[in-house]
């Protein structure tokens, strides 16, 4: 684990990993330490807490590094809510969509078999189907981590910092 | 102010620096005790707030020779100290007032 918690790490910018990747590292091991004796459930629980946080936290920094400040991010209950409530919605709203998805595939092999009289199925299997959307899932956030990581290295972000140019009448 | 009112687990960190200085570590025991085990703050959470807080120059790290650089302490600045009163008063305001009207509705 402490070698995939390190691997995480350099998902953070440059500058937030020289300040605090040994800082991190040390309590993440106490922390692993205190875990070890717990069960099975809160082993599981601490590697998925811990997880999640360095995800959510190093897309975070990111942004802060496009946004050019942090005194912008403010400490109030709209960009910082707990982790712990997070993940169960995103969970339900999985199982929405999965349940919606697979109802519809369900749908369009009827139609299809009432209609085209024999012809094959839209959708060559579910396993094919499921690979194919966390193949294209994978595909997105890569695109999305490659531009915000582009943006940050253009240094778009210090244009918000550059200063109007005086007006020179005289 | 227009940082209040704040999240539960950076309130439980400013709370726990309130008593005294503390490293990462013990910061995050601090809460799990303060909470009764019911806010766990994972190591990103943490740094994330305390990276924050430093920012704003609500804590500041203190500086010891004698501590090592994986276990350096912070503390709460006055400013820092005078937001979480802030904060305490705004939920005592809001405590208050909650007790007041339940009471008015079942009277």
């Amino acid at each position: 684990m402490l070698s995939f918690y390190r691997w995480l790490l350099y998902l953070y910018p440059l500058g937030y990993r020289r300040e605090y990747t040994d800082e991190m590292i040390s309590v993440f091991r106490d922390a692993q330490a205190d875990a070890r004796a717990e069960s099975l459930s809160a082993r599981i629980s601490f590697r998925a807490r811990e997880t999640w946080g360095l995800l959510v936290g190093a897309m975070h920094e990111h942004i802060c590094v496009i946004c050019g400040s942090h005194r912008s991010i403010s400490l109030t209950r709209f960009d910082m809510r707990s982790e712990f409530r997070f993940p169960r919605s995103t969970v339900l709203l999985m199982s929405i969509i999965f349940g919606g998805v697979i109802l519809a595939m369900e749908k369009a092999n009827t139609i299809q078999v009432k209609y085209a009289a024999g012809a094959g199925s839209i959708w060559p299997s579910l396993p094919w189907f499921l690979g194919l959307t966390l193949l294209s899932a994978c595909v997105i956030v890569l695109l999305i981590w490659g531009i915000l990581f582009a943006l940050g290295r253009s240094g778009t972000h210090r244009l918000a910092n550059i200063q109007p140019c005086p007006n020179r009448t005289e | 102010m227009e940082s209040l009112p704040l999240t539960e687990p950076v309130l439980f960190v400013l709370l726990s620096l309130a008593e005294q200085p503390r490293h990462g570590y013990s910061i995050l025991k601090d809460v799990e005790r303060m909470s009764d085990g019911r806010v766990r703050l994972s190591t990103g959470t943490l740094y994330g707030a305390l990276r924050r807080l430093l920012d704003g120059a609500w804590i500041e790290r203190v500086e010891e020779d004698e501590s090592p650089r994986d276990r350096r302490p912070y503390r709460l600045t006055s400013r820092g100290r005078r937001n979480l009163q802030l904060e305490v008063e705004r939920m005592r305001h809001l405590t208050k007032l909650a007790a007041v009207r339940i009471a008015r509705k079942e009277a």
